[in-house]
């Protein structure tokens, strides 16, 4: 029975997505991108190596590139650069008006008076949002793939890991979304809240560097341990950069970190839910 | 027999935001519903009705005292397993069809997809709505989405129905479809618990009434014993000043209707001698009968009743 019901609050939340066009707004912004690296993109190979690249019949190489290789592992960056900042901001956007609609008067109600727990209600939502935000990413990821795969005859795995991460970033992100919608039932606080621990990452990330900035111990203190305690979203970033360029990940500490946060949001949310009444 | 819907003392209190006020919405409610009952919630605009019900369904968390449904804990999602439900001011998604919409609902209630479809189909029929069971509900009437959402109550074939407002918006017709519908399921056994301010309905339809004011029950019971006879009245074709003077003196209460008086006794002695009185002066009898209060008389002087009583709000 759990199954039958997390399977239809997942598919409620695709049909709700597609109905408020969020799904097709995400699914022209990647058709538009696969189609750009598809017919904009040309390379010309001679005996496996790059001899021209152009877009739009530009000449873009300049002679600087040394292989096919490279350039395929730019566009990836480039594409993977994409997903980390526009295509998690446009998500949050996106994602942060799906959870709050649950909770409207009228419609909890009669969801609270089904034989599903709350935390069944909440996370089938959850899950549903990250489904409809991953298929978008799949599509786009895959499609890139495909067609720079198709072009080169190089397919490099490392780039859907680099999609993995930029996902479970997102899903970071989603548990802050979820947890200050049922705290406060606003999408747009969820929004702000999201963008700012998004925000956030970038600067905390240089808390080393920053930290002499600051005269007094304690203030440095808090920086650090705030980065700690925030999501990374920025070094998650960079592992996917990392992961892009074949070079091996220096420490997995922004992947645990970060889930650990998105435990302690998720359980925050749920216990809120849990809580409050209707 | 083990009760369908139980509550002992239940309250909800609701504390008012930056104040210490304390508003008790639902007061130390007790309320039994057996098996097979059509029972009836009354009360005036903000007595704690539409509360109640959500406290039946773990919407709200009662302050004190417990709530049972089939004997188990309303919280817990079990309890609710033979439940239908039909909201008041519902806002169904309306990116959904009348048949996904059912479809959706009936799967939270763990229904298998070929059984759902099967029952869709059925229900669409039954409330008039086959026709549009492909349409978006956005686009149905306020009545039409009245009877979309009883049949999203009745798709997992509940052994209690509850319903807060059902008839809200529905024309005559469509009442009475309503109305059918829910007799049928009476009659295969179906609880029926009726959450509404139309009086009329509820007597037409209710075996057991409970009429709650300012968060507690002012009056439960079986709406037969509730209405039963409080007097009687003999009616009169004829009946001239003088014989009217003589009864009004004797204490009854005398109104004329179209060459029709009727005279109101409070016992049975009154009726006695008023029949002689009205025989004697050459009046024809009509009509001799024991009186009924309407629901509509019993509700207005219970709360009426409970009105004098101070508001129940505390610091």
């Amino acid at each position: 029975m759990g199954a039958v019901q997390m399977l239809a609050l997942v598919r409620d939340t695709f049909r709700e997505s597609l109905a408020r066009k969020i799904f097709w707004g995400f699914l022209g912004c990647s058709t538009a991108l696969i189609l750009f690296f598809s017919l904009a993109l040309n390379i010309d190979l001679v005996e496996g190596a790059m001899a021209a690249v152009t877009i739009f019949g530009q000449d873009v190489a300049h002679g600087q590139l040394a292989d096919v290789q490279l350039i395929v592992k730019r566009i990836l960056g480039a594409v993977a650069a994409f997903l980390f900042t526009a295509g998690l901001f446009l998500s949050i956007f996106a994602s942060a008006g799906l959870i709050p609609t649950v909770f409207e008067p009228g419609r909890i109600e009669l969801l609270l008076s089904k034989p599903v727990s709350r935390t069944r209600l909440l996370l089938g939502r959850y899950l549903g949002t990250l489904a409809v935000i991953g298929a978008n990413m799949f599509y786009l990821v895959a499609g890139v793939w495909l067609v720079l795969g198709a072009k080169t005859h190089i397919w490099d795995p490392n780039f859907l890991l680099a999609a993995a991460l930029a996902l479970f970033a997102f899903a970071v992100i989603l548990a802050v979304v979820l947890a200050v919608a049922v705290t406060s039932g606003s999408a747009v606080l969820a929004t702000m809240v999201s963008y700012f621990f998004v925000l956030m990452s970038p600067l905390l990330a240089q808390h080393e560097r920053l930290a002499p900035l600051f005269r007094r111990q304690w203030a440095r203190d808090v920086m650090k341990w705030l980065y700690y305690a925030f999501p990374k979203v920025f070094d998650l970033g960079n592992m996917a950069r990392l992961a892009l360029e074949g070079k091996a990940f220096t420490t997995w500490m922004p992947v645990w970190s970060s889930a650990l946060f998105a435990g302690l949001m998720l359980a925050a949310g749920l216990w809120a839910f849990a809580r409050k009444d209707y | 027999m083990t009760p369908v819907i139980e509550t002992e003392g239940v309250a909800k209190h609701f504390r008012r935001a930056w104040s210490r006020r304390v508003v008790r919405a639902v007061d130390g409610v007790s309320l039994r519903v057996d098996p097979g009952v059509a029972y009836g919630l009354l009360g005036p605009n903000g007595s704690g009705k539409t509360t109640f019900v959500k406290l039946l369904l773990a919407a709200v968390w009662p302050t004190a005292g417990k709530t049972s449904l089939f004997g188990q804990d309303s919280r817990l999602p079990a309890a609710r397993q033979a439940v239908g439900y039909l909201p008041e001011n519902h806002r169904f998604p309306t990116y959904n069809t009348g048949f996904q919409m059912l479809d959706f609902y009936a799967a939270l209630s763990g229904m298998g997809e070929t059984e759902r479809r099967r029952r869709a189909g059925e229900l669409l029929e039954l409330v008039g709505l086959a026709d549009w069971a492909d349409v978006r509900i956005g686009k149905y009437s306020k009545g039409m989405l009245q009877r979309l959402g009883l049949a999203q109550a009745m798709m997992h074939r509940p052994r209690l129905l509850i319903l807060d407002e059902p008839t809200d918006g529905v024309d005559p017709v469509g009442r009475r479809q309503i109305r059918d519908i829910l007799g049928a399921l009476r009659r295969d056994g179906v609880t029926i618990f009726l959450n509404s301010h139309l009086l009329v309905e509820v007597e037409l339809f209710c075996d057991e009434v409970a009429i709650i004011s300012r968060g507690q029950v002012a009056l439960s019971g079986r709406l037969a014993e509730m209405t039963a006879g409080s007097g009687y009245v003999v009616s009169a074709a004829g009946a001239g000043e003088g014989v009217r003077d003589q009864l009004r003196q004797q204490g009854a209460r005398v109104a004329a209707n179209n060459g029709v008086v009727d005279f109101h006794f409070a016992d049975r002695a009154g009726v006695n001698q008023a029949i002689d009185a009205l025989r004697e002066s050459g009046a024809e009898i009509e009509r001799v009968a024991r009186q009924h209060s309407t629901l509509e008389d019993v509700f207005v002087r219970v709360v009426s009743q409970v009105a004098v009583t101070p508001a129940k709000e505390a610091d």
